[in-house]
C-alpha cells in the first residue's frame, strides 16, 4: 500500500473511532439550563455548517483557478467540494429546523441567518445542476455561480450581527461554556476528517472520470487509425 | 352675536367627539387586556426524539453518500478496465503493422 493510501485507511479508522468516541462526549456534556437536551444537537449543527463554508470556499478556488488559468484539475476540486457543500448545506437545513422547532416553538423563520442559509444551499444546487445540464458551457457557467456562492459565506456568517435575528450569534461558539468544550471541539475535529476523507473519494472519482474520457479518447483514435 | 351662535354647534360636536373617543379608547383597552388562565395544557416536545433525528440524519446522509461514491468510482474503475483492455487490443494490430 503506498504511502498515500496508508494516510487515506488511516483517516477513516480514525473517523469510524470518532464516530464512537464523540457521541460519549456529547452525552457526558452539561445540559444548557434554557434550551435543556434539545441543545445537543448544536455540536454536529455548527460542524456542519462550518464545512459547507469550507466547501464552498473550495469550490470557489477551484473555480477561479480554471476561468482564469483553465485548469481542470482545478474544476474537478470544485466539483467535488461543490457537491460536498449540498451534503452539508443539507445536514445544516435538517438539523437547524430540530433544533428550532424545539427551542423556538416553529420549523422555520424567514430571518436573514436562515434565509441566506438556504440561500447558499440553493446556489450550490444550481452549481450541480449547471455542471449536469448546462451542456457545453455548463462548466463555465458552474464555475461563475460557485463565485457567488462564495461570497454569500460572509453574508451567512454576520447576518446574525447585522439584523435582528432569532438564531443565536456569532459569539456562542467562542463563550461557550468550559464543560462543553471537549465535546464541541472534538465533534469539529471528527466532522472535518469526514469531510477531508469524503473531498478525497470524491476526487478519486472525478479523476477516474477523467481518466476515462482520456482513454476514450485514445480508443477511438486508435480505432480511426485502424 | 352671529360669531357666538356658530361657535356653540362646533363645541357641542367637540364634545360628541371627545365622549366617542374616550368610550372607544375604553372599547380598545378592554381588548387588549391580558387575562390570566390557569391551568392552561403547555404543549411538551420530546427533545431526545429530537437530537436522535439530527444525528441520525447526519449519519445516514454520510453513509448513503459513502455508498453512492464508492459504487460510482468501482463503476468508472470497471470502465477503465475495459477500456485500457479494448486500447491494448486495438494497439496489439497497429504495433505489428
Amino acid at each position: 500500500m503506498s504511502t498515500v493510501g496508508r494516510g487515506f485507511a488511516l483517516a477513516v479508522i480514525a473517523a469510524i473511532a470518532g464516530f464512537l468516541v464523540v457521541p460519549l462526549l456529547i452525552v457526558s456534556a452539561p445540559v444548557e439550563p434554557v434550551m435543556g437536551l434539545v441543545q445537543k444537537i448544536f455540536y454536529f449543527h455548527v460542524p456542519c455548517a462550518i464545512m459547507m463554508f469550507l466547501s464552498t470556499f473550495v469550490a470557489a478556488a477551484g473555480s477561479l483557478s480554471y476561468l482564469f488559468k483553465g485548469a481542470e484539475r482545478g474544476d474537478r476540486l470544485a466539483h467535488a467540494a461543490g457537491e460536498l457543500g449540498v451534503l452539508f448545506g443539507a445536514c445544516v437545513l435538517v438539523t437547524g429546523p430540530l433544533w428550532g422547532r424545539k427551542a423556538w416553538g416553529v420549523w422555520w423563520q424567514w430571518d436573514a441567518r436562515l434565509t441566506s442559509s438556504l440561500l447558499l444551499f440553493l446556489i450550490l444546487n444550481g452549481y450541480l445542476l449547471a455542471r449536469r445540464y448546462g451542456g457545453p458551457a455548463g462548466k463555465k457557467l458552474a464555475a461563475a455561480l460557485s463565485l457567488f456562492a462564495a461570497v454569500d459565506v460572509p453574508l451567512v456568517y454576520k447576518s446574525v450581527d447585522i439584523w435582528r435575528t432569532v438564531h443565536p450569534q456569532t459569539t456562542v461558539v467562542p463563550s461557550l461554556d468550559p464543560a462543553m468544550r471537549p465535546a464541541f471541539w472534538a465533534s469539529f475535529a471528527l466532522i472535518t476528517l469526514v469531510w477531508g476523507i469524503l473531498l478525497v473519494l470524491r476526487l478519486r472519482l472525478e479523476d477516474a472520470r477523467a481518466t476515462v474520457e482520456e482513454l476514450q479518447l485514445m480508443a477511438d483514435d486508435l480505432a480511426e487509425e485502424s | 352675536m352671529k360669531t357666538v351662535m356658530h361657535k356653540a354647534p362646533r363645541h357641542w360636536t367637540a364634545h360628541m367627539l371627545a365622549a366617542l373617543a374616550v368610550l372607544l379608547m375604553g372599547g380598545v383597552a378592554q381588548a387588549q387586556e391580558y387575562v390570566k388562565v390557569e391551568n392552561v395544557p403547555r404543549e411538551q416536545l420530546p427533545a431526545p426524539q429530537f437530537v436522535g433525528a439530527a444525528y441520525g440524519f447526519i449519519m445516514v446522509a454520510m453513509l448513503v453518500y459513502v455508498f453512492v461514491v464508492a459504487r460510482r468510482l468501482a463503476k468508472t474503475r470497471g470502465d477503465i478496465a475495459e477500456l485500457r483492455g479494448r486500447l491494448e487490443r486495438l494497439a496489439g494490430p497497429a504495433e505489428r503493422r
